[in-house]
């Protein structure tokens, strides 16, 4: 670091005296101008010519990449390139008047002075000063590089890397591994895992994902089983009573079916409260058709096909039916009921 | 809660952890619920378990650096008790040094706290690899030639280098980081990134640099891994020249690693 700034030190003066001799060229220009024509409009006149400001502004960004881009090759100590640049600035800045033009020489300044640091620390340095460039071609040979082919193209050849060998870093490292003492990677024997397959992207999956499966599936049971033991539930009992009345009614059609006898478990109260609420729909939809029979009794019948429309025309009675267990256990007596018509559905 | 305040008090260590600011905020949340346990707690800790109790966790800690190394980024002491020290935190120190000691008799390795602060480990090979083809034909790694080359012209150079004169010098060497190398893939992110997270390279912003550009250094891997007399050595069969001739870096080169290098054959 010492010996670094040193060399910048070094440079510094350097430095200051090429933009002490611009100023020099600044005033001999002024000169110059003041000589060719004096007249103060037309020195305004090249003052604000805005193409030749902008041609100034462009030549030293130019110059300004140039030396950014060939930074490697500008501290080569074969060539002069360096001062090479400091003279074209100095052809530039004759023509500069604004601040901005003045602006830029001053950057060229620093990335010049950047350059002359690092040129003078490689003067400075003791023994052999390491050259990049030298050692990549050395290493460029090292590796095998067919050069008998590569010849020409010695400058542009960095796109084609065509002539190296296959193996050309392998032998590199192959070199190298000697200087490292890395400890020896572990192996399994039986072919590859994965110390690693990708943890924290699956963590963060898994914890997202879980919570939104689970609400999915809450979510639809809930739904099902509401149209369950609502809707479908109860249009799949009306139905499975219909079938036991077209059944009992086709096993017999001339003996009536007591409504009450066709309705009522005798073991179960809530049972038969639910076979009048679903004989009710079969009633309401004209699917079955209540009558009262010689002795007054209620019976039930289906109501065949044909006789649908029919019987949708002509006059609906409505009427409520009410049961307390004391009725129900009247009912079962009186009836002699012994056995449900309508078997409970679980059971089938 | 006293114990570490104890503790913090002692080990600077912590202290500094402490400074260092959110960045490391995350890793310290995950070491703080780890505190070393002094050696009257590891000894009560040691009464509680039978020796093979000891001895399985200890494996188990020697096959968790042994996996995680495959990899060559250096292994947090937070990760290694999260995953596997676990309910044996108390003996950690007890395990970390049985640990220590099966990889230099058994695999001769050596386990090197790289980090003070972070608490990170590596292993390194305490055996010098024997110029030529080793035993085992063992297949090349070619990013190891990659980073030969990055970490001779960083020590060629002094020690610190821009990054254009990496890139530069790697172009000559036909290998573009703008392009995809068929060898190394996205150039760029391995030398930026993998190498850095090794821990063999260190690249950093330079200060006041407008478009930002970075330098590169050694990393704490490079420093005890790699032997820079024998890079040197080997840049003087590249040039055909003596390596004293590189008088600067000849006297580096043999002064200090050479401490890292005689504790080792000291050992063996």
């Amino acid at each position: 670091m010492k010996r670094a700034r040193g060399g910048g030190d070094e440079e510094g003066p350097r430095q200051n005296g090429s933009a002490g001799r611009r100023k020099g060229d600044q005033q001999q220009s002024d000169g110059d101008d003041g000589d060719s024509a004096f007249g103060p409009a037309d020195l305004q006149d090249d003052d604000n010519d805005p193409g030749l400001r902008r041609e100034i502004r462009s030549k030293y960004r130019d110059l300004i990449n140039s030396v950014q881009q060939n930074r490697e090759d500008m501290l080569s100590p074969s060539n002069n390139k360096l001062t090479e640049v400091l003279e074209q600035a100095n052809k530039l800045f004759k023509d500069v008047r604004q601040a901005r033009e003045a602006a830029l020489d001053a950057q060229l300044l620093v990335v010049a002075t950047d350059l002359g640091k690092e040129k003078a620390s490689q003067l400075f340095a003791e023994g052999t000063a390491f050259d990049p460039t030298a050692f990549a071609e050395h290493l460029l040979s090292f590796m095998g590089l067919n050069r008998l082919e590569d010849g020409e193209e010695e400058q542009n050849g960095g796109a084609v890397d065509g002539y190296l060998p296959q193996d050309a870093w392998h032998r590199v490292a192959r070199r190298a591994e000697c200087c490292f003492r890395t400890a020896p990677s572990f192996h399994y024997m039986m072919g590859s895992f994965h110390a690693e397959p990708p943890p924290p992207k699956q963590k963060t999956e898994r914890q997202r994902k879980a919570p939104s499966k689970e609400a999915k599936r809450i979510m639809p049971t809930q739904l099902k089983k509401m149209e369950e033991s609502h809707q479908e539930a109860t249009e799949k009992e009306v139905e499975r009573i219909l079938g036991y009345l077209k059944s009992y009614y086709q096993d017999d059609p001339t003996s009536p079916i007591s409504y009450y006898e066709f309705v009522i478990d005798p073991s179960s109260f809530s049972r038969t409260v639910e076979n009048i609420f679903h004989t009710s729909f079969l009633i309401r939809d004209g699917l079955a058709r209540m009558y009262l029979d010689s002795a007054k009794l209620p019976c039930i019948a289906p109501v065949e096909e044909g006789e649908v429309e029919a019987g949708g025309s002509c006059s609906r009675k409505q009427c409520i039916i009410s049961i307390s267990p004391k009725m129900w256990k009247e009912l079962i007596d009186a009836f002699d009921i012994r056995d449900t018509m309508i078997q409970p559905p679980n059971t089938e | 809660m006293t114990q570490r305040k104890r503790l913090s008090a002692t080990q600077s260590s912590s202290q500094s952890r402490r400074q260092t600011g959110s960045l490391l905020a995350q890793e310290e949340d995950d070491d703080s619920t780890f505190t070393q346990p002094s050696s009257t707690q590891v000894q009560r800790g040691l009464e509680k378990l039978t020796p093979a109790q000891v001895d399985q966790k200890t494996a188990e800690v020697v096959q968790y650096f042994l996996v995680k190394d495959q990899k060559k980024i250096p292994i947090r002491r937070a990760d290694l008790v999260k995953h596997v020290v676990k309910e044996y935190r108390n003996i950690y120190p007890e395990i970390m040094k049985r640990a220590v000691r099966i990889f230099d008799q058994v695999f001769g390795l050596k386990l090197v706290e790289i980090d003070t602060k972070n608490h990170m480990y590596i292993l390194v090979n305490k055996l010098e690899t024997v110029e030529g083809a080793s035993p085992i034909n063992s297949p090349t790694n070619p990013k190891m030639g990659l980073l030969f080359v990055i970490l001779s012209v960083i020590f060629m150079k002094g020690g610190v280098v821009r990054e254009n004169l990496i890139w530069n010098t790697l172009k000559k060497l036909r290998v573009d980081p703008a392009e995809k190398h068929e060898e190394f893939g996205d150039v760029k992110r391995v030398v930026t990134d993998e190498f850095v997270r090794q821990r063999y390279l260190e690249y950093v912003r330079i200060p006041h640099t407008e478009p930002p550009e970075h330098e590169f250094r050694w990393g704490q891997r490079a420093d005890m891994e790699v032997s820079k007399a024998k890079i040197l050595e080997f840049m003087g069969q590249l040039h055909e020249q003596d390596p004293q001739s590189w008088s600067q870096q000849y006297r580096e080169a043999h002064s200090t690693p050479s401490s890292t290098q005689a504790s080792t054959s000291s050992q063996r």
